[in-house]
């Protein structure tokens, strides 16, 4: 509901048509550009995962003696310079996106399968059913993700099962509870009523009407969870409790290299930096899908 | 009302158990013996006995948690392994140091993010204003805490040297110096110590503050979107109130309300974000406590700050909770 204020009557008729064109155009571009962007890194991220044996210039693990921790471009074969080991930083890089996607797609992918269905159960069943699983999510978001999976990577050990894992289960209640409050909502629609009316089972509504009708909300939501598991993993990592060495990924490339910011801050600056691009990518996409979700908050 | 807090209280209790529960049947499920993870393989079987004993480990696992449990709530958590002294003690030293960073970020991120929640909400349809502005939150949102402190500390601390790299200044001296009375007999000491750690904060809090400031400034956005729909600013507006009056008497107020829940989420971010950056700054505190305890396997101390985080967390909640009771009347005290 917008209230125009001061307005003139006069303003309206003086608007040419072309005026208005172009209006239109800078909303679609508004709504649009922001998805792109963000769709378009965070493709250029999976292809980058994807195709690393493909594009890393250098093994990530091949070391050169000749180039110990030599800045970029100081030898014409390390773009992104080198580390401690002699290591390329640009092939690791590279080779890093392939363990923060997987462990941000796989462990979001988790937490959905796991998530939904229990909150979905708990939404169109209420009851005792619904009071227990939504204590123990309470139980579980008592915890900030980063510490609930810090606890489970410490009890398990760290690699790449432990972690998905570990953040998998950090970040399903989250799911719990948009989807019962999805459910609550969905329940009460009278084409659910219509479908009890026609015979279908408890499962069966669930599995067939609440399901699909919550899955836009679940997918938008689940995108922005994309980018909390990228980040939880480099975070992990950063800590020394991520994917041993000497695999690289994003989080240890970066924390190996904390011992050498005075001299070569290239591999800290260049490791983050894929950190924040990734994180950057998932967060735009799902930001500019929530706006057209909620209309409220278009900034239009 | 009384009710109201009971109940609030009541509800509170048992998730503290169920977190703590995790906590400790996490710390069970380790695979093998504690004792041999930390002695390592080269351990004796009379050491491993011997230690396997003083932890208690030896008892059913049904007595080993009701101890855990009876214990927390006094906040006892047993010696540490390494260090050897009480973890409560350990605990009780590093809290104010983190405490002053969560602190200090806190009034970095509402320095920050409060008025540019409150500009981007008021001039969404300006997409000059609005939109850097959404691009700000999105960066501080997508920046790791932990790579914007190293990049800091290249800038400043390295090539500026404008400040220092690692430590948190002699916050202990400054607080024994309280207690003693000597900030009042020696002024001059007194604000030079707290110029030190001032110093030592400054690049942490900044940090911190700022990608907190993200989070701070998209919620406040939400709250003044919020509110500016509401009918007494129509009514506001109607009445021919300018759009100064209708903002700062109508909105602003009414708009630290939702803003008050938030502080609750704020706390549990801010916590997580004082692992992350003590551990970026080598600063003592809870966070990088419960990294290095991990790393050495130290369970006892591990076990303690994770159990301390947690119920600051439940109890900020609680807290805050009972404020939104408070400070909004329409809440209705069930």
């Amino acid at each position: 509901m917008a209230i125009v204020r001061g307005a003139d009557p006069a303003d309206l008729t003086v608007r040419e048509s072309r005026d208005l064109a172009r209006s239109a155009r800078g909303r679609y571009l508004r709504r649009w550009l922001p998805i792109g962007i963000g769709l378009l890194m965070a493709a250029a991220m999976v292809v980058m995962a994807a195709a690393a044996p493909l594009i890393a210039p250098l093994s990530p693990s091949a070391q050169f003696s000749d180039a110990v921790l030599k800045g970029p471009g100081v030898v014409e074969r390390h773009l992104l310079g080198t580390d401690e080991f002699g290591r390329d930083i640009l092939s690791r890089v590279i080779w890093g996106a392939r363990v923060s996607l997987q462990i941000g797609l796989v462990s979001v992918l988790w937490s959905f399968v796991f998530g939904v269905p229990l909150g979905i159960l708990a939404g169109v069943r209420g009851g005792t059913i619904e009071t227990l699983i939504m204590r123990g999510a309470d139980m579980l978001m008592a915890f900030p993700t980063l510490l609930l999976a810090l606890i489970i990577v410490t009890a398990l050990g760290g690699s790449l099962v432990n972690e998905v894992l570990a953040i998998g289960v950090a970040l399903t209640p989250n799911f719990v509870r948009l989807a019962r409050s999805l459910a609550l909502t969905i329940r009460e629609q009278d084409y659910i009523l219509a479908a009890r009316a026609l015979g279908s089972g408890q499962l069966r509504v669930m599995a067939r009407h609440v399901f699909p009708n919550a899955l836009y909300a679940l997918v938008v939501v689940g995108t922005l969870y994309i980018a909390t598991a990228i980040r939880t993993e480099a975070s992990l990592s950063f800590l020394g409790l991520g994917i041993p060495p000497p695999t690289p990924s994003w989080g240890n490339i970066l924390s190996e290299g904390r011992q050498y910011i005075k001299c070569c801050p290239w591999i800290t600056t260049f490791s983050g930096l894929a950190i924040m691009l990734a994180v950057l990518a998932f967060n735009l996409v799902g930001d500019a899908l929530r706006d057209l979700l909620d209309p409220r908050l278009r900034g239009e | 009302m009384v009710q109201y807090v009971l109940r609030r209280v009541l509800i509170a209790v048992p998730m503290l158990l169920g977190a703590m529960s995790i906590v400790f049947f996490a710390m069970r499920v380790l695979p093998g013996n504690p004792c041999l993870a930390m002695m390592g393989d080269q351990a004796t079987t009379e050491a491993l006995a011997d230690c396997t004993k003083n932890l208690g480990l030896s008892r059913p696992l049904a007595v080993q948690y009701a101890d855990y449990i009876w214990r927390s709530v006094r906040f006892d958590f047993g010696n540490s392994f390494r260090q050897g002294y009480p973890v409560s003690e350990y605990i009780a030293r590093m809290f104010p140091h983190t405490l002053v960073l969560v602190g200090a970020s806190a009034i970095v991120a509402a320095l920050i993010g409060i008025p540019i929640g409150i500009v981007s909400a008021l001039k969404r349809r300006n997409p000059l204003i609005d939109y850097p502005l959404r691009i700000f939150a999105l960066l501080g949102l997508s920046m790791p805490v932990f790579w914007f402190g190293i990049l800091l500390l290249i800038v400043f601390s390295l090539r500026l040297d404008l400040f220092p790299l690692i430590g948190g200044g002699d916050l202990d001296g400054v607080l024994a110096m309280i207690r003693s009375g000597e900030a009042f007999t020696q002024p001059a000491d007194f604000l030079a110590a707290v110029g030190d750690v001032l110093h030592h904060l400054a690049l942490p809090a900044l940090a911190l503050g700022f990608t907190l400031a993200a989070t701070v400034s998209r919620l406040s956005r939400s709250a003044m979107l919020e509110v500016i729909s509401q009918d007494y600013i129509r009514t506001a507006r109607a009445k021919g109130q300018g759009e100064r009056a209708v903002v700062y008497k109508h909105a602003l107020r009414n708009m630290m309300v939702p803003l008050l829940t938030i502080i609750g989420i704020f706390v549990a971010i801010a916590l997580t974000g004082t692992v992350l950056t003590e551990t970026v700054f080598t600063r003592p505190g809870l966070g990088k406590m419960l990294v290095d305890a991990i790393g050495a396997r130290d369970y006892p101390l591990a076990q303690g700050a994770i159990t301390v985080f947690t119920m600051i967390i439940i109890v900020v909640n609680l807290v805050v909770d009972m404020l939104y009771a408070v400070v909004d009347p329409r809440v209705t005290y069930r």
